[in-house]
């Protein structure tokens, strides 16, 4: 089972437990997750995420088998093109997470779709989560709403050479992210860790729009419990190969794993 | 497992995937019998909609998909503030389901304290001759308001839970201005030790923390676990301030959310247990008592 949607080290708001590599680790075997895709949680309210990824990047050097490091990166803050060199040859991250809400940037901003292309170009993912907390959730010193399901398919209609996962997004069925005449390329993949499955099952749903390879399994650990995104796993109508697919075969081909 | 169609992880599987925590999990859910589950905050659909039996039926469905037994539910009309009208129809629909499906559906009933003689009237109907087990308060006033007052003491009289709408948020209060909080409940408390007052949806409400901290020396102040936010951490930190015996297991209609949580939290086996029913079924004996 592929995660890809966890974080490492510290965040701002809410002490985080099982926040070190050895200890998310020790997490995911309690749940039966072989890999996850992690990023700094500190970069999120760093002013200079790179910080947060050299913080990452040192984390997972002995856990390189099972956690694969993805770079937070600003395309506002000055000198992003050497941070994302430094992620993709340095530090082997596989992709860029892009929080634009916290780093104060709009996903149409050229410089936008200059780094996405930048990291593209490297063969990295960008992956792109659409909420780090609920709204209701958050303290005083901040009010960062949703990402807009439709500034993320502008990027991606403007970005057709990049791929994107789409992170911790509900209510996708009303977007164009959601629907088969959304008019966008094929060059976007889902977690499923916040869709509906009891009432209105959206997972079903954009399994019907989007294909059975698109949809990955994500659990936001150690944000999140794992438990919610394996229920919904567990609920989910659909044959064994399908499951299997969300549950670590699309991840593997979309990230380029060995054995996708 | 019902709905549950073919290919999916069995939960013998899902449960051994969960190794240790997973151990005391097994025997979760109705098919075993071991450990009952009663979700003590849930919603039947207002027949305002044309869908009102289909989400009725979605829910038992996903109930028994999840392993719940029981279901604790009332019905929310859209007007707001509910006029008594409302609120008599809608317990009287929360009734219906309740012998529609007999032994899933227990009832809150639902009033809004401001019509204290018909909010008064309606709690008798309910509980005495509907055999609802429980009271529904939602934002209309805040709890520590003197108009509650009359409420509480008559569900003290009826040795009834009063399960009561809450949130502590910092940027989203005005759409509720009376909504109450654990600050509000903890002073309830004080006035009334004898009331059992249910804390809604600590993963629905805002600061969970805050929460928390908030009803540690409020004794006769539960919580339940619902909601659709899954904060790790959020179940251990309640069981470790308020104590397991004060905790509750709930969905608020976020069913894969909450059973995710109760499963996922580092927690003992008693304690589990006791969330997932003991707690509200030693609530719910006190008015049989």
């Amino acid at each position: 089972m592929i995660d890809v949607s966890a974080h490492l080290g510290h965040y701002a708001f809410r002490r985080l437990r099982h926040n070190t590599a050895a200890g998310l680790v020790r997490l995911m075997d309690r749940f039966g997750i072989s890999r996850a895709v992690v990023a700094s949680a500190a970069s999120i309210t760093y002013r200079n995420p790179q910080s947060g990824n050299e913080e990452v990047a040192s984390e997972v050097e002995a856990q390189r088998s099972r956690l694969i490091p993805f770079a937070v990166l600003s395309p506002v803050y000055a000198g992003w093109e050497d941070d994302l060199k430094i992620c993709s040859e340095q530090f082997g991250m596989r992709g860029v997470r892009l929080y634009p809400g916290w780093h104060n940037f709009k996903l149409s901003d050229p410089r936008c779709r200059d780094l996405v292309n930048a990291a593209a170009a490297r063969g990295m993912v960008v992956s792109i989560p659409v909420r780090v907390e609920d709204r209701r959730q958050q303290g005083w010193l901040v009010d960062i709403p949703d990402v807009d399901p439709d500034e993320i398919a502008g990027l991606i209609r403007a970005c057709p050479k990049a791929r994107f996962i789409v992170q911790n997004a509900g209510g996708l069925s009303g977007s164009a992210l959601g629907r088969k005449d959304g008019g966008l390329p094929e060059n976007y993949a889902v977690d499923l860790g916040r869709l509906s499955v009891e009432f209105g099952n959206e997972i079903g749903r954009l399994l019907t729009v989007l294909g059975e390879d698109r949809l990955l399994f994500g659990t936001g650990i150690p944000f999140h419990y794992p438990g919610p995104a394996l229920v919904k796993l567990e609920m989910l109508r659909a044959p064994d190969a399908v499951k299997e697919k969300i549950r670590s075969k699309n991840a593997e081909r979309w990230l380029g794993l060995a054995g996708g | 497992m019902g709905v549950l169609g073919p290919g999916l992880i069995s939960r013998r599987s899902f449960n051994a995937a969960l190794g240790g925590a997973g151990a005391a999990l097994r025997g979760f859910g109705r098919q075993s019998g071991k450990v009952k589950v009663i979700d003590a905050h849930s919603h039947l659909s207002h027949h305002s909609s044309p869908r009102w039996a289909e989400r009725d039926r979605q829910l038992i469905d996903a109930a028994d998909a999840l392993g719940i037994d029981q279901l604790i539910c009332s019905i929310l009309g859209p007007r707001r503030p509910a006029v008594p009208e409302d609120f008599r129809q809608s317990n009287d629909w929360v009734a219906e389901a309740a012998r529609r499906y007999p032994g899933r559906i227990l009832g809150y009933c639902f009033v809004n304290p401001g019509y204290a003689k018909e909010a008064r009237e309606e709690i008798a109907r309910c509980i005495e001759k509907l055999g609802f087990v429980g009271i529904k308060l939602y934002n209309d006033y805040l709890a520590s308001e003197p108009v509650v007052w009359p409420v509480v003491e008559q569900a003290i009289q009826l040795r009834v839970p009063i399960l009561h709408h809450a949130g502590h948020t910092y940027w989203l209060s005005p759409p509720q201005p009376r909504i109450s909080d654990g600050g509000t409940f903890a002073e309830l408390a004080r006035r009334y030790p004898e009331a059992i007052i249910i804390c809604a949806h600590i993963a629905g409400g805002g600061d969970w923390e805050w929460t928390v901290k908030a009803l540690r020396n409020a004794p006769n102040v539960c919580i339940d676990i619902s909601g659709s936010v899954v904060d790790e951490g959020t179940v251990e930190m309640a069981v470790r301030i308020m104590g397991a015996d004060r905790v509750l297991f709930g969905c608020d209609m976020s069913m894969t959310a909450s059973v995710g949580r109760i499963r996922s939290a580092d927690i003992s086996e008693t304690d589990r247990a006791k969330i997932l029913s003991g707690n509200i079924e030693r609530i719910l004996a006190r008015r049989r008592a």
